[in-house]
């Protein structure tokens, strides 16, 4: 077969709905496209742990301790799930990893914004794994076997997630006019930077076209982000929150929430590297990678014992 | 020493009794023991699991319907004793994954694959491994308990834990629950 056979083959097998496997022929483009999604996606759970971890020890009550603990653990999990995926597409968990304490590899640029206060961990609940999740049940269809498999369980496992989240924000805007004020605050600040995370409007996505041509995603950056809008809005509504767009309004032609357009000046420099705590990430990374590295001796010490 | 590769360990997942053990993705593990323990932490973190299995990834033959037909044309390694054992698993749903469908005895991997197809008879399956019985850790019964039953008391890992659905609906019947509510107008 040609190459050009070999593609025809190939594209024809994901417009019938089959999975591409590990070892299948694939174009050199799906396989840059897909460790380079999937590698950043096991990163941004990976660094994701880090603006929660922070709040463990200050949780408010027991029960909450047991579940931002019990949700930073799958996080990690999550990681470890992609790593996986992206290591039957020939790259190796250490040149992921390298590429991530070199600055090289990106992640979700959500996690270069700091959590401030206890309502943060509500509000990261609620919109950031809200948007997370209508991601992940797009890429559980994904045509790559592998990424897809990663993506059912990921998602089954995050439903928690976010109605954790919405359980903190329940309880603050019941609570006193601090604890509602500490909601709103919240609220102001990761509002658009979660808008940010679906990533650039569709005319400005080089990658989309391809992406969707061949199944690794099946939904648009504005369509996901959309829905996002119109499932959110009504929730703020009725806990008496307000999203920091004065431009949000129903379109009833549509039945969409049209809002305002998005700062992308800031997309682009937290993605660059210069958000409020890129360096600090990076560098909680690599300590604790470096900090870890004798008990990865320790453990071949043991293995090597006869 | 310093890096974080160590070999990888396919793990196998049965996530209730009597049910195969279906593939669910692999781990880095300095020696079996540990493979067994990640794989434990890594995937068992909810109650769907009775047994975990682990086998080394160089321990696997076999790969994709596109691969097989050159796989099962390769020359056989010789000097193997016929009642080898080798576990085998399929992919026989396009949204399934790697699951054990039985056991095969053959004089090595190449002729235990061809076997594993022959048996898969007209239903050829999408992807296709054996691995040697004998390179395969598995999760003891008598171990089940430690292993599996922590994750069984953490009901908050589920999400119908949360009554999020009733709780906004009250509010919306009800705002004065909000009672320091403050109009969007006022915040202006």
């Amino acid at each position: 077969m040609t190459d050009d056979e070999r593609l025809a083959h190939f594209e024809a097998r994901i417009a019938r709905g089959e999975k591409i496997e590990p070892g299948d022929w694939m174009p050199d483009e799906y396989r840059r496209q897909l460790i380079r999604m999937i590698s950043q996606h096991a990163h941004s759970e990976i660094v994701g742990m880090l603006p929660e971890g922070g709040w463990i020890t200050m949780a408010p009550s027991l029960r909450r301790k047991l579940v931002l603990v019990a949700k930073v653990q799958d996080e990690g999990g999550h990681g470890q799930y992609l790593y996986h995926a992206a290591e039957t597409l020939g790259i190796s968990r250490q040149e992921m990893i390298e590429a991530l304490h070199s600055g090289k590899a990106k992640y979700s640029s959500i996690f270069n914004y700091p959590a401030t206060s206890w309502a943060d961990i509500g509000v990261i609940g609620w919109f950031v794994d809200g948007a997370a999740i209508l991601n992940q049940t797009m890429l559980a269809r994904s045509s790559y076997g592998p990424y897809a498999r990663a993506m059912v369980r990921i998602s089954a496992e995050e439903s928690f997630h976010n109605k954790q989240g919405i359980e903190i924000v329940l309880a603050l805007v019941q609570g006193t006019p601090a604890q509602q004020a500490m909601a709103q605050d919240a609220v102001d600040r990761w509002w658009w930077p979660t808008l940010m995370m679906f990533g650039p409007h569709d005319s400005e996505s080089p990658n989309t076209p391809a992406l969707v041509r061949w199944g690794i995603k099946t939904r648009t950056n504005d369509d996901l982000r959309q829905e996002f809008v119109n499932q959110t809005v009504p929730q703020a509504q009725a806990m008496g929150l307000t999203l920091p767009d004065h431009e949000l309004h129903f379109d009833k032609s549509t039945g969409n929430w049209r809002f305002g357009e998005i700062d992308w000046a800031e997309f682009w420099r937290v993605v660059g590297g210069d958000g409020p705590c890129n360096r600090e990430r990076l560098q909680a990374r690599r300590a604790a990678h470096d900090d870890g590295l004798w008990v990865r001796q320790a453990l071949a010490a043991y293995a090597a014992r006869t | 020493m310093t890096d974080t590769q160590w070999p990888r360990y396919e793990v196998f997942v049965q996530e209730r009794p009597g049910r195969p053990h279906q593939h669910a993705g692999s781990v880095h593990a300095p020696d079996p023991e540990m493979a067994l323990l990640n794989a434990r932490d890594v995937f068992v973190r909810r109650p769907e699991c009775a047994g975990l299995w682990v086998a080394p990834a160089t321990a696997v033959h076999g790969g994709s319907a596109e691969e097989l037909p050159q796989l099962l044309a390769a020359p056989r390694s010789q000097g193997g004793s016929p009642s080898n054992e080798y576990l085998v698993f399929a992919k026989l749903e396009e949204r399934g994954t790697l699951t054990h469908v039985g056991e095969v005895r053959a004089a090595g991997r190449e002729a235990a694959l061809a076997a594993a197809q022959e048996a898969a008879g007209n239903r050829p399956p999408l992807a296709l491994w054996v691995i040697p019985a004998e390179r395969v850790e598995r999760s003891l019964p008598e171990e089940a308990a430690s292993m599996f039953d922590p994750s069984r008391h953490k009901p908050f890992r589920n999400q119908a834990f949360y009554h999020i659905q009733t709780a906004l609906q009250r509010l919306r019947r009800d705002p004065s629950l909000i009672a320091n509510r403050q109009s969007p107008e006022a915040r202006r």
